[in-house]
């Protein structure tokens, strides 16, 4: 039976992101697929990695159970690869900014890193 | 980094105080036990150290409950029940933005938060409870207990006279006991610490642990004096799936005992992944300052002389930008980053230590330790020996202390070498001089050895070979092993720098003390 799935491009991340819909998003990767994550405290030799499609769901469902605003801005395509700022505010005003960085496989997402810095 | 923002939520017509610190990629409230103050846990080096591990990998939500800390104040004759308490939790989460979060229950949080993951199951991720229990009379006190409590906390409140009721082993740390008193205070006014107490006695969650549907993590202390550990013997029977580890220690308050250890624990579970183990191996100078005269003063005075001494010390370590590493008995050591720091502050100690009248002897080693949990390691166990072989009112270092301190001023002088089990070569050692004296324009020639600086058992070897006895003549009179007696030759050649046996009689004989032939 023929699935019928999203494209994965940059209008699809920015409906889902801003949307939050985190089953929407984690579709969007291959099972093997790794997330890097570089912030304060995953510095840049020593990344967070979330390495697979149920772990990367955990971490979507998380981040979009939040009630916060995401707006993705700029969406860079180019082959394989796709880029993208997002700018996100939660209730009491907290910023955080992140850019990511994706390579595609077969359509989905097979890698992706996302730097990101936080008011504090 | 700006300080930590504290805000506040409103839940019906009470504010709420909360501060949200971390950029994990999930939420982690943590509900404290009977009275907190946000403020305040930041000032404890082990509260603090726990709240940093939780905020580095989760986003970490903090708040004062109602009546408590800095969260407005209920009139203490009217609490709120254990209801509209949880319901403090979702104001605040509904605050922070978190549509699901994972909740910890310390001590009398833990049946907030139970109630909570019934409550809310899809707005919790996991339930962590540590000390926890879901009845208080059976698993805390006993109704007779509670009133002496009570009656105990109305006159005494404020005073950190409740410490050893929550954490025995610390009743000794004046600077944590003082932290402990203003925790009380700030905390709670004493009637509303008295009413709190009489409300957590109320606690009666039983009935609800059948309907706990999130996965479950329950933490307990095995020999925790505020909680029974069968109260989460008895959570683990009766809430489905939850899975219980018991850990080593005593003292109840999260923040207490060995916080990594429970920290480790807590993001495994929550993160799916074991602590990365945290490495932070760091150069620093030890110092160890060993104080004793119990024999000599009495128990009575020892110990109020020694009580002084410790405060002395925390007082002039912290000044001297050092850290409370921990205290091994009547062993206390401290880490410095710079070795002339820990040498500067042992001055000063040996000198608190005069005008309280106790003897002092300290070590000073520099080199790799862990930062964290108590000190262990080479580096450790090397300066607690020179602790113990330095003699009364010495500062014995490694010479590498002296090398390192080079320039810094401090002048030292050759104290000879110490073999130690663990070294394969002997430590080459220095000695702090007390004052730092103008002249003599040239070095003087290094003294030649003193029997002085053998130990007392250690002149009884070296007369009894000057008197021409073999090891195993000399094991049998002193009543020691022959091993033992090779190790003491092998000091003694070294402490004098002699060659041989021979030239270590042929020494005894040129130093013969007034008793001798």
């Amino acid at each position: 039976m023929l699935i019928k799935t999203q494209t994965v491009d940059g209008a699809a991340i920015k409906r889902a992101i801003e949307g939050r819909d985190g089953k929407m998003l984690s579709s969007f990767y291959n099972d093997d697929a790794v997330v890097r994550v570089i912030d304060r405290n995953n510095p840049p030799s020593k990344p967070r990695e979330i390495r697979g499609r149920a772990a990367i769901s955990t971490f979507w469902d998380d981040i979009c159970s939040r009630a916060m605003i995401h707006k993705v801005d700029t969406t860079i395509a180019e082959g394989d690869s796709l880029a993208f700022t997002q700018a996100c505010a939660y209730p009491d005003g907290t910023k955080v900014f992140c850019a990511a960085m994706l390579e595609l496989k077969n359509g989905r997402i097979s890698r992706q890193t996302v730097v990101q810095a936080w008011d504090e | 980094m700006r300080p930590i923002e504290t805000r506040y939520a409103r839940s019906g017509d009470v504010r709420i105080a909360y501060q949200v610190v971390g950029q994990g990629s999930f939420d982690l409230v943590f509900v404290p036990g009977f009275i907190s103050n946000l403020d305040l846990q930041w000032e404890d080096e082990g509260y603090s150290r726990l709240l940093k591990r939780l905020s580095a990998f989760s986003r970490l939500i903090l708040f004062d409950k109602r009546g408590t800390g800095l969260s407005d104040r209920v009139d203490p004759h009217r609490l709120p029940t254990l209801e509209t308490r949880m319901d403090d939790v979702r104001a605040v989460m509904d605050a922070t933005g978190s549509g699901r979060a994972a909740i910890l229950g310390a001590s009398e949080g833990a049946p907030m938060a139970m109630l909570f993951a019934a409550t809310y199951p899809e707005r919790t991720r996991a339930l962590v409870l540590y000390g926890g229990y879901a009845h208080f009379h059976k698993w805390v006190m006993p109704p007779e207990r509670l009133e002496a409590f009570i009656e105990a906390a109305g006159t005494s409140w404020g005073t950190g006279a409740t410490l050893p009721n929550f954490a025995p082993g610390r009743v000794d740390d004046t600077h944590f006991t003082h932290w402990w008193a203003r925790f009380e205070r700030l905390s709670a006014s004493p009637t509303a610490a008295a009413a709190l107490a009489r409300m957590n006695a109320g606690i009666d969650v039983r009935d609800m642990l059948g309907t706990i549907n999130v996965p479950t993590y329950l933490i307990h202390r095995r020999n925790d004096a505020r909680v029974d550990p069968d109260a989460s013997r008895f959570l683990a029977r009766k809430i489905p799936g939850a899975r219980l580890v018991e850990i080593s220690g005593r003292d109840h308050p999260i923040w207490t005992g060995d916080v990594d250890r429970v920290a480790d624990l807590i993001e495994e579970f929550l993160t799916g992944e074991p602590a990365v183990a945290d490495v932070e191996r760091v150069l620093a100078a030890l110092l160890v300052t060993r104080i004793y005269d119990t024999a000599r003063l009495g128990d009575r005075l020892w110990s109020e002389r020694s009580l002084r001494f410790q405060e002395n010390w925390r007082t002039l370590v912290g000044r001297h930008g050092g850290r409370i590493a921990g205290t091994h008995g009547e062993l206390m050591i401290a880490r410095f980053d710079g070795p002339a720091r820990a040498v500067r502050c042992a001055a000063l100690l040996r000198e608190a230590a005069q005008e309280i009248g106790v003897a002092s002897a300290q070590g000073v080693h520099v080199g790799e330790v862990e930062m964290r949990g108590p000190p262990a390691g080479l580096t450790a166990r090397v300066a607690m020996q020179l602790a113990a072989h330095a003699e009364r009112g010495n500062i014995l270092c490694s010479r590498l202390v002296a090398e390192l301190a080079a320039g810094s001023g401090l002048h030292f002088i050759d104290a000879g070498r110490i073999s130690l089990d663990e070294l394969d070569e002997p430590l080459a050692l220095v000695q702090v001089t007390a004052e730092q004296h103008l002249e003599p324009a040239c070095r003087p020639k290094p003294k030649p050895a003193e029997p002085a600086t053998l130990t007392a058992r250690e002149s009884e070897v070296v007369s009894l070979i000057a008197d021409g006895k073999s090891n195993a003549a000399i094991a049998a009179e002193l009543d020691l092993s022959e091993h033992t007696v090779k190790r003491h030759v092998a000091n003694i050649l070294l402490k004098l720098d002699l060659p041989s046996r021979a030239a270590a009689a042929a020494f005894s004989a040129r130093h013969a003390g007034p008793d001798g032939p």
